[in-house]
């Protein structure tokens, strides 16, 4: 007789609440699944939410899983319309949200097909669609339940279509139509005058002026209102605005033309708003400081990239006392005088941003430290008259959870002042040239929640201090330890401890061996993007490791690796693989890189070297053009050795290259 | 004492009267011409004292000034009141002006008589009291006439509209001078000298007046082409019946393209004032100021009535039979609505070849903006600017913009028959029409779309399409200033203005 299943008696409340919890690890309900007949069809009835890999499994999903109402198909870029149309059919009555935004092969035909099709429908992320037009908007203006719609850089949607949305559309909530530069004022005004309902709206560089601003202004419910790049809208047109915007919590002006007179119109459009981004708009002086007094619940207030003068900034922590957040970086003419007069003001300071202000020293860090106490992110890169001794203070700030120190004199006995910020998440410390194995090693004991470690160009580092970070902070999620030449495979193998890394970065760590990287694949299961550019030891085996285990890779660099065709045609089997760039794999040919682009079925981009244009035959590249995926083709000379001296990078090299990857 | 002398002392103490400073009008007349038309005016005017009795209140038996003066220079200086004070036409009070009036004329009658009389007795006068006597006529004439268009004038509706609101002191003055213009010439010959001079004063001041009469005729052409078609902007006149003269032109008056003819070689013309041109031609006794000026009809003393205008259509609203006749203004009003209601459109757009007209000056509206329609809604309006489009949208509940077809090819069946049913009708209109394989250029295609649309509402709204760009049309002035002239008659004192501004246009030449 077979045995009982225990699983059986257990309540399928309880089994929900199991499965609830279990959303975070995209394997994880796989293998709850796994465990008996009737777990899996409780997961297959109980999950709302699927992210297929690949399309093929799309066909089969809806008998699995009946009940999906969010679909996020942003790995297959190849859903076309009779994929669409399937899918909409299948789910028709329960799918609520899908996020097209990476994918290419739809037209409008698909797109009427689910908006008619699934009537509950209510989010729909159409971004990064230059080709689609009116019609394609008019299709989605079918889908009159939609509430949350983002159509960024759909380039081709001119106003009519937009008019289309704004008139059937009528209960939209967020709507998200950044880049879209052929609307214009009547689209956007339109959209303001018929959905009533709307809670955010970007509108970033379109072309609208403040006409359109007139009737947004006059929707009850708006709070946030993004108008990055609208250089449309100036003084003279914010002066007459007459409007009275009392929901409006958040407004972003960045990098838009205004001064004084259109802060000043602008306290008496929305008086209650709660934060305020200026980023790259305009002077700081005293009267435009002045102005902001009289937000009165302004908690927010981004400046970075702003010409400052100091007494415009320092009557900033006259008007402004009770903010939690405040951004400077960049901002010209922050000065120790008026930095400390501002955080003594702002006591609630919760999140500050010096970037790049070159002109303060540990005089300000002591009084930021000695007035805010809550501080929870301090990011500081290229803070560069800041001593030594000045980071010794930061060790007051227990609550700092979030430390950007790249590029400044930090030094081992700062980094034991910093350990005691024993809640720290996410910590920066590139081209810190003077920390040390021991540094890292205080870090590694206190700070057992770090899952943001950046370590690009520290050289001093060794495998040492990675080990006793891999011990120490097992939660780790970003590793990045570029261009340390110290590092060899033991650091991988320890780092391979920590189970939740998604991001790893060893570019340029020319010990690194096929064998380290094995360790981490076998490890790291969830790794999803990885630079091993310039690991110059890597080669194929290295590559068949990581098809093996990284079934979860999104993300690869892998220039000048020791690879050949067939360790990248091992690569392509990896079904999740969205992005690779190879230059300078001297063991590649045409032939290998034409046979793996055609085996990496969802690859979308691909960075190659232009001297392979030419030889890969035009049908697969029209192929290529018609499956979604994008080659991107530079013409890269050399570098003769992985070693460039420092200072050809430039101090922010780190983070804008992490953007990129996660950008893409 | 001679009863007659009497009668003249007293009239001449009547004159002086008139001549005294408290007269502003009659001074200005006679001795100061440019202040007439200048501030001097208002000067005189505020010698008024009470400003606030307006011509109803006045008794027949004050003094003829201070009746008609206050009536016609005050009300200008509270512009709100004197609009809403003329709109209320007083029958009582016209009765009583006008038997004023009589009583006047009865007076003036005499005084001539006396002093023809007078000339009969063989004893030489001093000259001085002839002129004084002339220029008492003059005096009286004058303020008979100023009353008379005072009483008129609160029954004219384009007097209250563009004259007294866009510039209510030169309006009403041109309204004089307008008025004094045929009616100078037309006094006994026994005053002719100084008649003539007056005459002359009022030329100049034609000449002089010239760009403000343009003005009005702007404002004359506003009026005309608002968007509302002009056949109804007399929707409100509510003249009462009897107080105007109904004119019914026959269909062949109507339709005929020349209504002047050249009494010498035959050659037609649409205007009198080209006929009077073209005669020149003929020979030098046409070239003569007399010739040239437009010929002044037969006005005597009474009152004219104003002239309107019937459709000779039967059943047509603006048939004088109907129950609810609406008159027409003018001649012009009468061409047009006859042609545009009773009369086959055959005049056809070349580039469209689809929109048709009756009137060529609508045609040729339409044609400056044919093909600039690109700017569609689902409903089937065309728009040609984009801004009257959203606006339109933003007004109408459910309106779209229609996606330009061009980007509609390709369009496949929806996958599901039911599908189109959930979509609304406009949405399955155009899907319908998307369909089609068509990649004709847009405006066949919205012909098409019309021809498709099963629903009936659509079809209406299809309609209407055509009557809102009518009303666009009128927008831009569709007729400008030289077909109203012809309309001779439009209003007592528009139409002699225009005659005024067309003859010292004449001399200009």
């Amino acid at each position: 007789m077979e045995p009982p299943n225990f699983f059986d008696l257990l309540g399928k409340d309880l089994l929900h609440a199991i499965l609830d919890h279990l959303r975070d690890d995209p394997f994880a309900p796989k293998f709850f699944s796994q465990v008996c007949k009737s777990f899996h069809d409780l997961e297959s009835t109980h999950r709302i939410t699927l992210k297929p890999r690949r399309l093929d499994f799309l066909a089969r999903a809806p008998q699995r899983y009946p009940s999906i109402i969010h679909l996020d198909l942003t790995l297959c870029p190849c859903v076309d319309d009779l994929a669409l149309k399937a899918l909409s059919l299948a789910w028709c009555s329960s799918l609520r949200s899908v996020d097209l935004s990476r994918s290419r092969l739809f037209s409008h035909v698909g797109l009427s097909a689910l908006a008619l099709n699934c009537t509950r429908l209510v989010e729909l992320d159409l971004s990064n669609r230059p080709d689609l037009t009116d019609v394609a908007a008019k299709a989605v203006a079918e889908a009159v339940n939609l509430e949350r719609l983002r159509l960024g850089r759909c380039k081709g949607i001119t106003d009519l279509g937009i008019g289309c949305i704004a008139v059937r559309c009528g209960k939209l909530r967020h709507v998200g139509l950044r880049w879209c530069i052929r609307v214009t004022d009547y689209g956007a005004g339109l959209i303001a005058m018929k959905c009533k309902e709307i809670r955010s709206l970007d509108l970033s560089y379109m072309p609208i002026t403040e006409k359109c601003l007139q009737q947004i202004l006059q929707l009850e419910h708006l709070e946030d209102l993004i108008l990055e790049h609208c250089l449309g809208i100036e003084d003279d047109g914010l002066a007459t605005l007459q409007a009275n915007c009392k929901s409006m919590k958040m407004l972003n002006l960045s990098k838009c033309r205004i001064g004084r007179v259109g802060i000043a119109s602008l306290t008496n459009v929305a008086q209650n708003l709660e934060k305020l981004i200026l980023s790259s708009s305009l002077v700081v002086t005293p009267v435009v400081a002045k102005c902001l007094q009289r937000f009165s619940r302004l908690q927010l207030v981004k400046l970075d990239g702003c010409l400052g003068t100091k007494s415009g900034l320092k009557a900033i922590g006259n008007s402004c006392t009770s903010l939690k957040e405040l951004n400077l970086s960049k901002c010209v003419g922050v000065t120790d005088e008026n930095l400390s007069f501002l955080v003594k003001t702002n006591k609630d300071l919760e999140k500050l941003d010096i970037t790049c202000c070159r002109m303060i020293t540990r005089e300000s860090i002591s009084s930021l430290t000695n007035s805010c106490l809550r501080i929870t992110s301090l990011r500081m890169e290229s803070c560069s008259l800041i001593n030594r001794e000045g980071f010794l203070f930061i060790g007051r700030c227990q609550l700092l959870e979030e430390l950007d120190v790249t590029d400044t004199e930090i030094d081992d006995i700062g980094l034991c002042s910093i350990s005691r910020c024993t809640k720290l998440s996410s910590l920066k410390l590139g081209i810190c040239l003077t920390i040390t194995d021991n540094g890292l090693k205080h870090i590694a004991n206190s700070c057992s929640k770090l899952r943001h470690l950046d370590l690009y160009r520290s050289s001093r580092i060794t495998d040492e201090g990675i080990v006793a970070i891999a011990l120490g902070c097992p939660s780790l999620k970003v590793v990045n330890i570029a261009y340390n030449c110290n590092i060899t495979d033991s650091s991988l193998a320890f780092l391979s401890k920590c189970q939740r890394l998604r991001t790893l970065e060893i570019r340029g760590c020319p010990h690194i061996s096929p064998q380290g990287l094995s360790n981490i694949v076998a490890g790291c299961k969830h790794l999803e993007i990885l630079d091993i550019k310039k690991c110059r030891k890597i080669n194929d085996t290295g590559m068949v490791q990581l098809a093996q285990h990284s079934l979860n890779l999104k993300q690869i660099k892998l220039s000048y690796c020791s690879v050949t065709d067939v360790g990248l045609i091992a690569l392509a089997s990896i079904s999740c693989l969205q992005y690779i760039s190879i230059f300078h794999v001297e063991g590649l040919t045409s032939n290998g890189l034409v046979a793996f682009l055609l085996a990496c079925q969802n690859l979308t981009k691909a960075k190659l070297h232009a001297c392979f244009e030419s030889l890969i035959p035009q049908q697969i590249l029209k192929y290529m053009e018609a499956r979604g995926c994008v080659l991107v083709w530079r013409e890269k000379t050399s570098e003769a050795s992985g070693y460039l001296p420092f200072g050809h990078f430039g101090p922010l090299a780190p983070a804008s290259h992490m953007q990129e990857v996660n950008h893409m | 004492m001679d009863p007659k002398g009497g009668l003249c002392a007293n009239n001449c103490r009547r004159s002086s009267s008139l001549t005294a400073p408290g007269n502003g009008l009659q001074t200005n007349l006679s001795s100061d011409p440019p202040s007439f038309y200048g501030i001097g005016i208002e000067s005189h005017f505020n010698e008024f004292d009470p400003p606030s009795p307006p011509i109803q209140s006045v008794l027949p038996g004050q003094s003829d000034t201070d009746i008609e003066i206050p009536d016609q220079e005050n009300c200008p200086l509270s512009d709100s009141s004197n609009t809403s004070k003329l709109q209320d036409w007083n029958p009582s009070a016209m009765l009583n002006n006008l038997s004023f009036l009589e009583e006047k004329i009865h007076q003036l009658r005499d005084l001539v008589h006396l002093i023809v009389n007078k000339k009969c007795q063989p004893i030489g006068q001093p000259h001085e009291l002839v002129t004084q006597e002339q220029q008492l006529i003059t005096a009286d004439l004058t303020s008979i006439i100023v009353q008379l268009i005072s009483t008129a004038g609160s029954l004219l509706p384009s007097v209250r509209h563009t004259l007294t609101n866009t510039n209510p002191l030169v309006s009403q003055i041109d309204q004089l001078h307008g008025i004094n213009l045929p009616f100078g010439p037309e006094p006994s010959s026994g005053i002719r000298p100084q008649n003539n001079s007056a005459n002359k004063l009022f030329d100049k001041s034609t000449q002089n007046d010239l760009p403000n009469t343009c003005e009005m005729e702007q404002n004359y052409n506003m009026e005309e082409h608002e968007p509302k078609d002009e056949e109804d902007v007399d929707e409100g006149e509510n003249l009462p019946p009897g107080s105007y003269e109904i004119l019914q032109l026959e269909k062949e008056e109507i339709l005929a393209p020349h209504t002047h003819f050249c009494t010498i070689c035959g050659k037609g013309f649409k205007r009198d004032a080209n006929l009077r041109m073209h005669m020149r031609g003929h020979g030098d006794e046409y070239k003569t100021p007399a010739a040239l000026a437009k010929p002044h009809k037969e006005t005597g003393s009474e009152p004219k009535l104003i002239k309107r205008y019937s459709c000779p259509y039967s059943g047509c609203k603006r048939n004088k039979d109907h129950k609810k006749f609406q008159p027409l203004k003018t001649i012009l009003c009468v061409k047009n609505h006859y042609k545009r209601t009773h009369c086959d459109k055959s005049y056809t757009c070349s580039r469209c070849n689809t929109k048709k007209f009756s009137v060529m000056a609508d045609l040729k509206t339409h044609e400056k903006h044919c093909g600039k329609d690109k700017w569609l809604c689902s409903c089937g309006t065309t728009f040609s600017r984009k801004d009257k489009l959203f606006g339109h949208i933003a007004l109408f509940q459910g309106h779209t913009p229609a996606i330009p077809l061009d980007d509609t090819k390709g369009v496949t069946e929806l996958p599901d028959p039911q599908n189109r049913e959930i979509s609304n009708k406009v949405g399955s209109v155009n899907f319908c029409f998307g369909s089609k394989p068509s990649s004709e250029n847009l405006v066949p295609n919205m012909m098409d779309m019309k021809g498709n649309i099963d629903d009936p509402m659509n079809y209406f709204s299809s309609l209407n399409f055509e009557g809102c760009n009518f009303g666009a049309f009128n927008e831009f002035p569709q007729t400008p200033f030289e077909d109203a002239e012809g309309s001779f008659s439009f209003l007592m004192s528009g139409s002699f203005k225009f005659g005024g501004g067309e003859s010292s246009s004449g001399n200009l030449q």
